[in-house]
């Protein structure tokens, strides 16, 4: 028998603004970089279509215009964006897809995304045929799903092209897949030199969310990038916020319902089967 | 430090989930005894060697000819103008990628320096000067990072026989912290300017 462990291969490029880590095991060296290969390329895929930095994604093209008129995107943004959307109506907009605005004040995204008295998630419509239409003046960002998504589907690109095990981590958004069982050391978010959990990650996704690293100073207060939809106001405490679920996207956007709406996260937690570890001082 | 949870301390310790388990809502602050440092481990992993790098880089098994540079004072200064980044060295590794006698691209070897991290990534460009690939070949965190006593006791308190924990297995994944690349992307822009600079006849 081939055993599935014959060959690892332990690849990290820069990609979606943060380092992406890819491990995978399988049979033999050929096959296993090869696996690699097409996980790099989802990413770079979902990145292009996805992200709000490059002006000419889908994404920045339904920004520029869905106000105006339905924008047409592909299958997977609109996919992602049907996700977003529903765990925003899920949430009562504990998430929300819509902060872009206040973080392109605050200069942490382009300032071409900022909007004068801008509408929320609710403001979204999906149309038939891919379509997306805005009601009032926003701009979404899929930053708190996309880099999720983007794991997910390198992870199903390793399977795909023969992987046996391995794991996907985007910057602290992670996945781990077949048998082999991950080690994870979580950050202490108040002393970053610390690890203060460990977990062994088996066929899951593992997310953490924390204005930690983020946090710079506006207009003589302190901003980060993760934003409280409900009020407007930058999350600055120190708290980290990890959160264990099937699936990268969705432990990656259950974070931020963890951190904005406790008891909200803890119906939807339940709901999805997923777990929560928040750290803070 | 607080901890709050929910199931997923099932995991991490069991002292946590019968705290949960105990009380009705879901947050839950429990202090957590950090006593006594078990072990001090450095975040670091090396990706590829200069030789793996490359074949990764052109798989297609060109030769490479080294052609370091060094730069001029004049040339590091452009080099700052024109990109707004520091320029620490003046000397460069390059390797001039030839297929059969023909240029075939550009493979560089460039370290770069974050706050608390220590990159070597190499670059591979295309005979005109474009970005081919970027693979990191080692990355290290400078930390030091303390593996607390008290932190593997509960993680052992959650763990059975057939589920070990190696104390002394390197730190392999971190969640908790997005590192930004942006020292990469910084030190990309400077080396494909000096292509510009000095490579590009």
């Amino acid at each position: 028998m081939i055993s599935c462990l014959n060959a690892e291969v332990r690849r990290c490029r820069p990609l979606l603004g943060t380092f992406v880590e890819v491990v995978a095991r399988g049979p033999h060296p050929e096959l296993v970089q090869r696996a690699v290969e097409a996980a790099f390329s989802e990413m770079e895929r979902v990145a292009a279509s996805m992200s709000v930095h490059d002006p000419e994604s889908e994404l920045s093209r339904v920004n520029a215009s869905a106000l105006l008129r339905p924008v047409a995107v592909g299958n997977e943004t609109f996919h992602v964006l049907t996700l977003s959307l529903g765990l925003a109506r899920e949430s009562n907009g504990a998430f929300d897809p819509s902060v872009a605005p206040i973080l392109a004040r605050w200069g942490l995204l382009p300032s071409y995304l900022g909007r004068r008295q801008a509408g929320s998630w609710s403001d979204v419509r999906l149309l038939p045929g891919c379509r997306v239409r805005f009601h009032r003046p926003l701009s979404l960002d899929l930053g708190g799903i996309a880099k999720g998504y983007a794991v997910d589907c390198a992870v199903n690109a390793l399977r795909a092209n023969g992987a046996c095990s391995g794991l996907v981590n985007a910057g602290g958004d992670l996945r781990a897949f077949g048998n082999e069982g991950e080690a994870v050391h979580v950050r202490n978010p108040m002393s970053p030199g610390s690890l203060p959990f460990m977990t062994t990650l088996r066929e899951a996704a593992l997310a953490t969310s924390s204005p930690c690293f983020t946090q710079r100073t506006y207009d003589r207060g302190e901003v980060s990038h993760l934003v409280d939809p409900r009020n407007g106001q930058a999350i600055t405490r120190a708290i980290s916020v990890t959160v264990q679920a099937s699936e990268c996207w969705l432990a990656d956007a259950l974070t931020k319902v963890v951190l904005n709406d406790p008891a909200c996260a803890e119906t939807l937690l339940e709901r999805y089967g997923a777990e929560a570890l928040v750290l803070s001082e | 430090m607080r901890v709050v949870t929910r199931g997923l301390l099932g995991d991490l310790g069991s002292p946590v989930l019968q705290l949960t388990d105990f009380m009705s809502n879901w947050i839950h602050y429990l202090t957590v005894p950090m006593a006594g440092v078990a072990a001090v481990s450095a975040h670091a992993t090396v990706y590829h060697s200069v030789e793996s790098a490359q074949r990764a880089c052109f798989p297609e098994g060109p030769s490479f000819v080294a052609a370091d540079i060094t730069l001029t004072k004049a040339q590091m200064r452009s080099i700052e103008k024109a990109t707004g980044v520091r320029v620490r060295l003046n000397t460069q590794r390059v390797w001039r990628v030839e297929q059969q006698g023909a240029l075939a691209g550009w493979f560089l070897v460039d370290e770069v320096l974050g706050k608390h991290e220590y990159i070597t990534y190499a670059l591979a460009l295309t005979p005109d000067g474009a970005v081919r690939s970027i693979e990191v070949m080692d990355y290290r965190e400078n930390y030091g990072y303390e593996v607390r006593n008290a932190d593997w006791r509960i993680q052992f308190l959650g763990k059975t026989k057939a589920d070990p924990v190696q104390l002394n297995a390197d730190i392999k994944n971190i969640t908790g912290a997005t590192l930004s690349c942006r020292h990469v992307s910084e030190g990309v822009k400077r080396l494909l300017f000096l292509h510009d600079l000095v490579l590009k006849r």
